[in-house]
């Protein structure tokens, strides 16, 4: 390597081989550069897990899809802050869920709240759930366990469905979804107490629908 | 079990319970049936959710969803449209455009004094000089070499006008 008029050290251009092979850090590293076709390379490799937090939290394919492409352009322009302190990935899926908060966050101002929801926040539902004794996933079938929780989920409010994804999927710990969301760590772990009750119940009533 | 005691027991399953309240809360799991069944069924649904997303991908081509990121990348890289005026910049301009409309009448008013009036500048005198139309006066010493226009907007005989029409 090389140094240039200026004495810095020459960087050869990357070929298409070496984009394929290189790990995530020399990619950003070109990236952070100004080379594109690195960029393009990092947003294949994790394409598929940001558009999957997207769609986690929004519910809406279409909408999953533009957010995670609004995503990775902000990933871009921000990339000189990306200082390595996590991974990558972990660093562009905080971008998507802080993108995604904000959409679901207008989206509540702009409709009127479902009584369910209402409810929700008042607290004190999930206390009079009775115990879901059976377990309602057992025996099935992974696609069909799938398609029963993303039912379920689909039914839980944003902040529900949202501290139970950032939680399960993005195992964060309390005090950190409590710093994503901007609320208290007692309203984070009364949220994940309603969502994951509610979420049993919702199973427990499919697997019922079943047997009759 | 009290709401608090079942969120204890909801921290206890997810490791965020300090060390004295965990123990406490194994043996409270061994004695009671019902905080023993609210924890299976928050286990179960830990359980189901545990590597649901592996399967998840981006229903459109590598291709076609970079070309899409690409195409707004180079889009925000050429300079867009020119930003609209602020509203401070509009003020001053609302103040400048009359000031300098009235500035050049003057020098152009100076111009014609000098050319065309035909009057004879000796050296050390002072002359004033009232242009009737637009209220401008010039000073000029030539001892010093300096000139002075002074403008008033409105005309300052408008003014007088106006203040003797009050008057009346």
């Amino acid at each position: 390597m090389g140094l240039n008029s200026h004495g810095f050290p020459t960087v050869e251009p990357m070929t298409v081989k070496d984009y394929s092979s290189a790990d995530d850090q020399s990619l950003v590293r070109a990236a952070q550069r100004g080379d594109m076709a690195a960029f393009e390379e990092l947003v294949a490799r994790h394409r598929d897990r940001i558009y999957a937090r997207a769609y986690s939290m929004m519910r809406n394919e279409e909408e999953a899809i533009d957010l995670a492409q609004e995503a990775w352009v902000k990933g871009w322009q921000r990339l000189r802050q990306f200082q390595s302190e996590s991974s990558f990935g972990t660093w562009m899926t905080r971008i998507v869920i802080n993108l995604c908060l904000d959409q679901l966050r207008k989206q509540k101002r702009q409709r009127t709240e479902s009584i369910e929801a209402l409810d929700e926040e008042s607290g004190g539902v999930e206390r009079q759930m009775p115990v879901v004794t059976v377990n309602p996933t057992a025996g099935l079938e992974r696609a069909e366990l799938r398609r029963r929780i993303d039912r379920a989920l689909g039914q839980l409010s944003y902040e529900h469905r949202t501290v139970l994804v950032l939680h399960e999927f993005e195992e964060m710990e309390y005090k950190e979804i409590a710093r994503t969301m901007g609320c208290s760590i007692g309203t984070v772990m009364s949220r994940l107490f309603y969502a994951r009750r509610k979420l049993a119940a919702l199973l427990a009533d499919l697997k019922k629908q079943d047997l009759v | 079990m009290d709401y608090d005691a079942q969120l204890k027991l909801q921290a206890w399953l997810d490791g965020e319970l300090p060390e004295p309240d965990t123990r406490e809360m194994a043996k409270r799991l061994e004695r009671d049936a019902e905080a023993a069944a609210l924890a299976r069924e928050l286990r179960n649904t830990r359980q189901a959710l545990a590597g649901l997303e592996a399967d998840v991908r981006l229903p459109e081509s590598r291709e076609f969803f970079w070309s899409k990121i690409e195409r707004e990348l180079r889009r925000l890289e050429t300079p867009g449209p020119e930003r609209a005026s602020s509203p401070l910049l509009a003020r001053w301009r609302r103040f400048l455009v009359p000031a300098s409309g009235i500035a050049l009448v003057g020098f152009v008013g100076l111009l014609a004094l000098q050319q065309g009036g035909g009057l004879r500048l000796s050296g050390g005198t002072e002359m004033e000089t009232t242009l009737a139309d637009t209220g401008a006066f010039t000073y000029r010493d030539y001892s010093a070499g300096a000139t002075l226009v002074w403008l008033s907007y409105p005309a300052e005989d408008e003014a007088a006008d106006d203040e003797v029409g009050i008057v009346e």
